[in-house]
């Protein structure tokens, strides 16, 4: 086993990732840019290394900076995490080159899946269905058009090197295909240096289903079910579960089945996950490889809290060569899990990304319900990275059930100082279409209206009278919890503690 | 003692008097408060039922967690009850949250029109575009580009 990990990432899943290790004995390296000296993974990791100035480019993603701060804390091995540079090939070469150990696929898979173009070509070749769609020759201006017409409209332009949903475009009619594809690869060119575009038909209100598969280094690839991940933001997810509530069992055996295909074809190792599109219901719907993400998910949680697996453990054991001691008819899927993620962002104002400090935080806590947060109360939330800031994954027996935990725990999250999706997150949970389970990835962005609409609120009276206890008091409060009609003086505390400004 | 505070949430003000034993007035209802811990209180309202909040005070006002539901309520002493806050953003732009300072489109003495871009930020990963609220002529520029600018700091002076 690995003994001494350096983790290239920060936030909730650096924390994640320094749990694991803690549990398997191995020493972990946090590593920091001068923005998160403070924060949460650099306190509880064994070790931190600061790595560089507060923008990504220069310290997150400086590739000689991390490898550099590996050697000299003598690590054996990188865990990238996700985002950041868990899905760059020259990251995991430099490893290899600098001998350590990349936690997650070797270089040439990582570049592999990475081509869109390239990965659906591969999963033709093994018979894993694509969305039907082309790749115009770009050395013939004409061929675009063709290809647009052989796919038919309404289709999508993607550009070939992407993600995130950039420079992506709906088209619906051959009129309106030259300015978006000027618009798509112009888009392409700046995010990812890389203009190919490829025409794909465009499947209306479909759901994005996933799955979570493992590869060894004996070439057994495993996989863990699915996540339903068919409520986003603008490409975003923000709210993920498993098992999916349309997916049924022969669906879902043929689903795991491609996605295990999939996984060979790319002579795939460590954990990945493989993504689809699901069009229609029943036995009868129809799923598509959309991609491969050639890393540890935000989501991976759900399938932790169904499966009863550690994914990081299982990642650190493959990076370190050892035996998995997992069949896959060990792996089952028991009762629903389900996780949102907490943004900092203000679902009032355009989901306005919001910076600050967090003045008061509480995690919710009992059976079923798991924090993974990469805050604590007092924490800065810098302007220069992702908004997520905590997931609430919570397990219960049920669908039904999992989504009354999922209600109670929001609530008894305490947040304060910065704006977060908190109240968003809790209009979809109680959405018709939500708890239904009838949701397609366009369900948030459709119902935007009413959502946004549950989530303005008037302060009720208690809110007021707190504000205003907790300006009086602030300065002496009483310190004995007693019933709030009782008869102690509230502010002529015996001795007691302050609130620390 | 009675302690008297104006909280107010957008237009609305509302006075509220707490009373040495926790028996609280707002407007004409009675309910009765109590510290739960740090920063936590125990509402029970008029009918009796028991309200656990969560409260912070920031710069901007006290900040207030009541069953997943934020607000942020202003705080205000009863003397100055009826004064009316003069408005935030007549006549400069401020930064809505900390941000780098992306391109500033606009020079002083520039005339502008409502809705045009004055300057550019960027804050987690996003642009920002600020825009003019109305028509007029930009007065001074108080950033340059590439500096880190924080909220409620004027950025541009508009007359």
């Amino acid at each position: 086993m690995i003994n001494r990990l350096l983790i290239a990432n920060r936030g909730e899943i650096a924390v994640r990732i320094i749990r694991a290790c803690r549990e398997l004995g191995i020493e972990s390296v946090a590593v920091y840019s001068d923005a998160d000296a403070d924060a949460l993974h650099v306190r509880l990791a064994d070790r931190a290394i600061r790595i560089g100035p507060a923008p990504a480019a220069e310290s997150y993603l400086a590739i000689p900076a991390l490898i550099e701060a590996a050697r000299g804390a003598g690590a054996q091995a990188i865990h990238p995490g996700y985002g950041f540079l868990s899905e760059r090939a020259a990251f995991a070469k430099a490893c290899a080159e600098a001998g350590l150990i990349f936690v997650g696929p070797p270089a040439d898979v990582i570049a592999r899946m990475g081509s869109k173009v390239g990965a659906r070509r591969l999963m033709q070749a093994h018979d894993v269905p694509v969305v039907p769609g082309e790749t115009p020759s770009r050395a013939d201006p004409a061929a675009l058009e063709t290809a647009a017409s052989r796919v038919g409209y309404p289709l999508l332009l993607k550009p070939s090197a992407g993600g995130g949903g950039i420079g992506m475009r709906v088209v619906r009619e051959a009129s309106a295909l030259a300015a978006a594809s000027e618009a798509s690869r112009r888009e392409a060119r700046a995010a990812f240096g890389d203009d190919e575009l490829y025409v794909e038909r465009l499947i209306e209100r479909a759901r994005h289903v996933e799955v979570q598969v493992l590869g060894d280094a004996h070439g057994r690839v495993l996989h863990f079910f699915e996540r339903e991940c068919s409520v986003q933001r603008r490409h975003q997810k923000v709210i993920e579960e498993s098992p999916s509530p349309a997916v049924t069992p022969a669906l879902r055996q043929r689903m795991v089945a491609a996605a295990v295909a999939a996984a060979r074809a790319a002579a795939y190792r460590n954990a990945g996950t493989v993504e689809f599109l699901v069009e229609g219901l029943g036995d009868e719907a129809r799923f598509y490889f959309l991609e491969m993400n050639t890393r540890l998910q935000v989501e991976h949680p759900v399938t932790e809290a169904v499966t009863g697996v550690d994914l990081v453990a299982a990642q650190l054991r493959v990076a370190s060569g050892e035996d998995l001691a997992l069949d896959q008819e060990d792996i089952v899927q028991r009762g629903h899990a389900i996780e949102c993620r907490i943004y900092a962002e203000d679902p009032l104002h355009g989901f306005l990304p919001q910076a600050g400090r967090v003045l008061r935080y509480r995690e919710p806590s009992g059976p079923g319900v798991r924090v993974d947060s990469g805050i604590t109360e007092g924490a800065a939330v810098p302007v220069q990275y992702d908004p997520l800031l905590a997931k609430l994954v919570v397990h219960a027996e049920t669908r039904q059930l999992a989504i009354a935990r999922a209600r109670a725990a929001l609530k008894s999250f305490v947040i304060l100082g910065i704006r977060t999706n908190v109240p968003y997150l809790l209009a979809i949970l109680e959405h018709p279409s939500f708890t239904a389970g009838e949701i397609d990835t366009g369900f948030l962005d459709r119902d935007h209206g009413t959502l946004g609409a549950a989530v303005r609120d008037e302060p009720p009276l208690e809110a007021i009278v707190a504000a205003a206890a907790e300006d009086v008091g602030g300065a002496n409060v009483r310190t004995d919890i007693a019933d709030a009609r009782g008869n102690a003086d509230p502010w002529s505390s015996l001795s007691g503690w302050r609130i620390a400004r | 003692m009675t302690r008297r505070r104006v909280v107010r949430s957008g237009s609305d003000a509302f006075v509220v008097s707490i009373e040495h034993d926790g028996r609280v007035r707002v407007n004409d209802t009675d309910l009765t408060v109590a510290a739960a811990g740090p920063g936590q209180w125990r509402v029970v309202d008029a009918g009796g039922r028991a309200h656990l909040a969560y409260a912070a005070r920031s710069s901007e006002g006290v900040w207030v967690h009541l069953d997943g539901r934020v607000f942020l309520l202003e705080i205000g002493n009863a003397a100055r009850a009826d004064a009316r806050k003069p408005p935030e953003t007549d006549g400069n732009l401020t930064a809505p949250m900390p941000a780098t300072v992306l391109s500033v489109r606009v020079q002083p003495g520039a005339k502008i029109s409502a809705g045009e871009t004055l300057l550019v930020l960027e804050a987690m990963k996003m642009e920002l575009p600020i825009r003019a609220p109305r028509d007029g002529v930009v007065r001074a520029v108080h950033c340059r580009e590439g500096e880190l600018v924080q909220p409620g700091v004027v950025l541009v002076d508009l007359s």
